[in-house]
């Protein structure tokens, strides 16, 4: 019993590809919280060039806080730190000399719970193009038509663009809301948690989609649904009290686990 | 424990007669007390609010927006400088108080959080929030009434401000509050700097709740009396354009008036009384109405 994996990735996921590049390398990294409790471990791992990757592990292992380090989103709250290095194409984001906003467009996150802005669909999208660039409205117009496509949303919204975002269903928001960064042109998207407060059929929408933006973007997913992460990533992670376990292509990690504690993990033993 | 095995019976008086009757009596009594003590209050404010429909209604006429406050002794007259000098000084009260508060709430939201500084600033503003109001109002005659020589509106709107600026600071901090903090998140995941989020998103949010604010602060301000005492005072003559001596306004005008021997006085009074209360009440009705709508959308 207890050498057969519960989930099987779906014969149709696509294979990893590791000779892709290295578009995020981390190296040596140490998370702090404010209170000086330890939520990285000497992490070192790396996440290639239009591949997903899926952070998995049980509550509080540091998947989040991992993945919070790649924007540096943990700095909205005084008092974190994150120590060592992650490389975004050969530069260390973590240098004091960053500019972090420039950061934040280049790297996406899309949250757990969506988080339309109080503004109408057109203006959520336009947000964070109006922020770095200075378009035309024809220009506008198109590049949030083509995020509103990206997302599989346009053909839902494009006769009410003008109307709140907030009025949208759950799953309409959290698409609204990858639009909104995809319409940023990042290279790479995090997702905490994408789908969930969604419902299955939002989920599985969600999943398509993160799947057509695979071609365009590096994608980094923390995930508690690990039938999930055998659908949708390329390259998993497991990670256990703030520690990195195992790292590998997807489709070995789940068929053939290398650690006891991942061989645990996902056949449900614990988490 | 199987499931199939059949429950057995407990007794009907020892499930259903477990509460004792001395809770059930309490619970009784504790409800007619509450009853008492919310009928008493309504039977009070009911009572003010009809003594003063039945003396002012008699004194709602067209003259009393039209024609100025009467001389001693004169016959008729109106309260229509009172009304605007005292439109006039809450108009500029607000104007000030309202930027300064909802700068101050978004420092103390947005900026300041959990530091020292900010700490100290709430402290200061819950303690100007219960200032009695006569200290601003003598506050502000040493500031601009003493060195400019004279009562103005000028001074009667600035102390209008003070008393105005910390129900707005209160207001705008626990409304921005209120608004998610995945909401700043997403603002700056974006790569907006904090200035554009708290712009475009964070005060979107919690618009409808600042706007609250500052309308029970208009309210609040409208009829205090206190701190006009030493700072607009009153004159009688119709309101000029020049806000430099005294500025009439209403509850000073009931002040005065209503402690007059001369009864057109005291029926003006009675009326400028009755106005004033139910602009705050429809000020307050609004403010509510504005907080649902936001709260339903």
């Amino acid at each position: 019993m207890s050498a057969t994996a519960t989930v099987a990735p779906t014969p149709g996921a696509s294979r990893a590809d590791e000779t892709a590049p290295v578009r995020i390398a981390v190296k040596n990294l140490n998370f702090f919280y404010d209170n000086g409790f330890q939520g990285l471990k000497n992490i070192n791992l790396n996440f290639h060039d239009r591949q997903v990757t899926a952070l998995i592990g049980p509550s509080g292992c540091g998947k989040s806080t991992l993945l919070r380090t790649f924007n540096r989103i943990y700095s909205v709250y005084p008092g974190q730190r994150a120590e060592g290095e992650i490389l975004l194409d050969g530069r260390n984001i973590l240098d004091p000399s960053i500019d972090l906003n420039e950061l934040r467009a280049r790297v996406g996150m899309v949250f757990q719970k969506p988080t339309p802005f109080p503004m109408s669909i057109y203006d959520n999208v336009a947000f964070g193009i109006r922020l770095y660039e200075r378009l035309g409205k024809a220009d506008l117009d198109a590049r949030v038509e083509e995020a509103l496509r990206k997302s599989a949303l346009w053909d839902e919204v494009k006769d009410k663009l003008r109307q709140s975002g907030m009025g949208l269903s759950g799953g309409q928001q959290q698409r609204l809301c990858i639009a909104r960064t995809v319409a940023q042109r990042p290279e790479v998207i995090l997702f905490d948690e994408p789908t969930s407060a969604l419902d299955p059929i939002s989920t599985g929408r969600i999943e398509e989609l993160i799947e057509q933006l695979r071609s365009e973007f590096t994608i980094a997913i923390v995930t508690h649904n690990m039938q999930q992460a055998a659908r949708i990533s390329q390259f998993t992670a497991f990670m256990y009290l703030g520690e990195l376990i195992e790292f590998g292509q997807t489709t070995r990690m789940f068929m053939n686990p290398a650690k006891q504690q991942t061989q645990d993990y996902i056949t449900g033993r614990f988490g | 424990m199987t499931a199939s095995s059949t429950p057995a019976t407990v007794p009907a008086m020892q499930a259903w007669g477990r509460v004792r009757s001395g809770r059930r009596s309490a619970d009784r009594a504790l409800k007619v007390l509450a009853t008492a003590a919310t009928v008493l209050g309504a039977v009070v404010l009911g009572s003010i609010l009809l003594m003063l429909i039945v003396e002012g209604v008699r004194g709602l006429t067209p003259a009393l927006f039209t024609e100025p406050t009467p001389g001693p002794g004169s016959e008729g007259g109106g309260i229509a400088n009172a009304i605007l000098g005292s439109l006039v000084m809450t108009a500029i009260g607000i104007v000030i108080a309202t930027p300064v508060g909802v700068m101050a709430g978004t420092y103390l939201a947005e900026y300041g959080r959990t530091s020292k500084l900010a700490a100290l600033i709430r402290f200061l503003n819950d303690i100007l929030l219960s200032a009695p109001s006569i200290l601003i109002g003598l506050f502000v005659y040493t500031l601009m009434v003493r060195p400019m020589g004279s009562y103005s509106g000028w001074a009667g709107g600035v102390a209008l401000a003070i008393i105005a600026t910390p129900v707005i600071v209160r207001t705008t901090e626990d409304m921005l509050r209120l608004v998610p903090g995945a909401l700043r998140e997403a603002g700056a995941a974006l790569g907006a700097p904090a200035s554009v989020v708290i712009r475009q998103v964070t005060w979107r949010a919690a618009q409808t709740g600042m706007v609250t604010g500052v309308l029970l602060a208009l309210a609040r301000i409208a009829g205090e009396t206190a701190p006009l005492l030493f700072t607009a005072l009153n004159n009688n003559s119709w309101f000029s354009p020049n806000l430099m001596g005294g500025v009439p306004n209403l509850p000073v005008m009931i002040y005065q008036f209503a402690l007059s021997p001369y009864d057109n006085w005291r029926q003006l009074a009675w009326a400028g009384a009755l106005l004033i209360t139910a602009a705050i009440l429809a000020l307050s009705i609004v403010a509510r109405v504005v907080l649902r709508g936001g709260k339903s959308r």
